[in-house]
């Protein structure tokens, strides 16, 4: 790992912002990957043998939170996952990605048996260059999206942002493997990553009712001037430090036990980000019902992401921790 | 007794503080002061003070205060890392936790040398205890509202008014009181500090009866008060602004030990359901509230540890301090809700273990009702969030 002691997360915010904003003006999916690869975003996680920074998860949280923010349409978390995952073994392949000349995405749901079978929950498939499946045996493939047999559909989700599709691999498909120790870390980066995300979309959409909240008059005064107004918007706010500091102690070196840690910070994140989102609609009245303020869609991915991390299971196998039941690894969750 | 948070020796390795603590607890914790076991009587406070006392002996409390005060000079990473554990302890809160997390600080920051030397480690071993007196009936969450009068005559300052909500004054030594040396008009000015003894002349303490039936409110009169000079803590109006500086970090880090606490009483339920034919059955009915309460634990921690990490980088916490606060009421509230819940459908004959845990499940449930009202109540918090933090106007 590179020396990164000079560095700090929160250096990385600004950079992020900016990027972010100029891919929301490019309507292109590869322009997008484009203006990622060249901000170096791509190659946070990264070795740098492979053009990367080499810079631990923290240093994607700032990245992602701002993702969330403006609502990249790229499978931004995958990417840096698995540029991280695949960064001992695959250095061509980690460099691809880092460039932005492969695009890859991840299969959340769904596992191949002999490398055939169906998939799901796999944001941008059908943009992306390759997708990372599960297999049976625990380990994970990587393979060109275009493979023989390869067969993707877009999914019906409720996600517009990142739209999700579906997968059935009729023929046995080539590819790089993962080796199952690395999946389960993997799927524990993932559930932070996601929860960065998360923190991005609800930051955004506390702002947007915050100055919606300050400029609207009603009764001849502003809404942020009635106490019930006031106290909802200071619940959100707690809900979004509550996320943040849940992060921020995952990733922290003295964290006592991280695997919950982790789990508890995706679980806050997918509960309390939803709720920001939603009482950010409440406090747009009408307009928050409509099309056009963007709050719904904040919503709609915080959910797919709750989703693709499969949230209930992530409860499930906190109550097992808690009551000695049913205790699992991470197999599923991710 | 030995020192279970001693100094590494110069050179040496580090200590493992948390550990040394636990260790230490494990072995020297009486059934007295455990929680986790049917009790028929409260401690009594020669009880407490012989437990709170080893406790400072040994290394485990005034972890951040200097050695010159009876402190042990350490920093908040290892006062953190001893309230992991003794959270993790069944045990009674300190009898005196207003003198540890309100009073000291507060002297620590403002008091003379002498009075340092004096009130900080008669703190520690508990041969003062101290309650709050700041609430007043017609000044609760609106402190600047208060009354009380201090007035400097020949013989030091004269003092006259009511306190009330007083925890602990029935049993307490030195009262940290607010008064106001000018009208109550003035609000936040002209308000000061003193470090009261309550044995003085004219100083009544009636007890008020709280919702867990207990005696451990009350309501102080000072009636003609004199106070020493030397007890005032800071100049007027000094006294107060230090004060809410202290108060901020305060708020934030009092009780550290809390998330570490909940934790314990979580796992107390659920060991206790567990280990019963007639109630193992409530783990798998209350398993998503189960799982969400220890989540609530787990961001808990997220808030304590990130803010102790700020401080030891040297960051302002400000307002910052109101979210621990509101967070870790609410949900220890909804934890408490939970308990009680579930041991209402113990049964009536249930083993010890059952019934220890029962009536700990109900002491908390009412407990819990006061934590949302004091160190400033929900509505308090809510309101330095919207205008301290999300800067939100009242214009219009």
């Amino acid at each position: 790992m590179t020396m990164h002691s000079d560095l700090n997360p929160a250096d990385f915010a600004d950079t992020a912002q900016a990027v972010m904003e100029s891919c929301r003006r490019e309507a292109a999916f590869d322009g997008r990957a484009a203006l990622l690869a060249e901000s170096g975003l791509l190659g946070v996680l990264a070795p740098e043998t492979a053009g990367g920074m080499d810079l631990p998860p923290a240093f994607a949280v700032p990245v992602l939170e701002a993702a969330g923010a403006n609502l990249l349409e790229y499978p931004l978390a995958e990417a840096l996952l698995l540029s991280q995952a695949f960064g001992e073994s695959a250095e061509a392949l980690v460099a691809a990605i880092v460039d932005g000349t492969i695009r890859p995405t991840i299969a959340w749901s769904g596992e191949l048996a002999a490398q055939r079978g169906h998939l799901a929950r796999a944001p941008f498939a059908l943009e992306a260059s390759h997708v990372l499946a599960f297999q049976q045996d625990g380990s994970a493939i990587l393979f060109e999206a275009g493979s023989r047999g390869v067969k993707a559909e877009a999914a019906d989700t409720l996600d517009v942002t990142c739209p999700e599709a579906s997968l059935v691999l009729r023929e046995a498909v080539e590819g790089v493997v993962l080796p199952v120790d690395q999946v389960a870390g993997l799927r524990q980066t993932g559930l932070l990553l996601r929860a960065a995300l998360i923190l991005g979309h609800a930051g955004e959409c506390l702002g947007l009712a915050r100055d919606y909240a300050d400029q609207r008059e009603q009764f001849g005064r502003t809404l942020s001037s009635n106490q019930a107004i006031r106290h909802r918007l200071a619940r959100q706010s707690l809900s979004v430090e509550t996320i943040r500091n849940a992060i921020a102690r995952a990733l922290s070196a003295g964290c006592e036990d991280r695997e919950l840690a982790v789990w508890s910070a995706f679980l806050g994140a997918c509960d309390l980000g939803a709720t920001v989102a939603e009482g950010a609609i409440q406090i747009h009245g009408g307009m928050g019902f409509t099309w056009d303020v963007p709050l719904h869609r904040h919503l709609r991915r915080i959910k797919a992401l709750a989703a693709q991390g499969q949230a209930a299971h992530v409860a499930d196998l906190v109550a097992g921790r808690l009551t000695g039941t049913r205790e699992g690894g991470m197999r599923h969750a991710g | 007794m030995t020192n279970a948070n001693p100094k590494p020796a110069e050179g040496g390795q580090p200590v493992d503080h948390g550990a040394e603590a636990r260790r230490w607890l494990d072995n020297n914790l009486p059934a007295v002061m455990r929680t986790d076991i049917l009790q028929d009587n409260d401690p009594s406070i020669p009880e407490f003070r012989a437990w709170e006392g080893a406790m400072h002996e040994a290394g485990l409390v005034g972890i951040t205060w200097p050695v010159a005060y009876g402190g042990y000079g350490l920093t908040l990473n290892e006062h953190l890392a001893v309230s992991r554990e003794i959270g993790r302890t069944p045990m009674q809160e300190s009898v005196n936790s207003i003198g540890k997390e309100l009073a000291g600080p507060i002297i620590l920051n403002i008091g003379t040398e002498a009075q340092k030397l004096e009130l900080l480690p008669a703190i520690l071993d508990l041969r003062n205890i101290w309650c709050q007196g700041f609430s007043e009936p017609n000044a609760g969450s609106d402190l600047a509202g208060l009354r009380t009068r201090a007035e400097l005559t020949g013989d030091g300052w004269r003092v006259n008014g009511q306190k009330i909500w007083t925890s602990g004054a029935a049993k307490s030594q030195r009262c940290l009181l607010l008064a106001r040396t000018g009208k109550a008009e003035d609000r936040h000015r002209g308000l000061v500090l003193f470090a009261v003894r309550l044995d003085s002349p004219g100083v009544t303490v009636n007890e008020i009866t709280s919702i867990d039936g207990k005696n451990s409110f009350c309501e102080v009169f000072f009636n003609d008060v004199i106070v020493p000079e030397s007890d005032m803590l800071g100049a007027p109006d000094e006294g107060w602004t230090a004060a809410t500086r202290v108060l901020s970090i305060e708020r934030a880090t009092n009780r550290m030990h809390r998330a570490w606490r909940f934790e314990n009483e979580l796992e107390h339920l659920v060991t206790a359901c567990l280990g019963d034919p007639a109630t193992r059955h409530l783990v798998t009915t209350y398993r998503r509230q189960l799982a969400a309460s220890r989540v609530d634990v787990e961001l808990l921690k997220g808030h304590v540890e990130t803010l102790v990490a700020s401080l030891v980088a040297g960051e302002e916490i400000g307002p910052k301090g109101s979210f621990p606060k509101l967070f870790w009421s609410e949900a220890h509230q909804r934890f408490a809700a939970l308990g009680l819940e579930m041991v209402s459908q113990f049964p009536a004959d249930g083993s010890a273990a059952l019934k220890a845990a029962k009536a700990r499940m109900e002491d908390i449930y009412l407990k819990s009702r006061a934590e949302t009202i004091y160190a400033g109540t929900t509505e308090i918090q809510l309101d330095i969030i919207a205008k301290r933090i999300l800067k939100l106007g009242r214009g219009g």
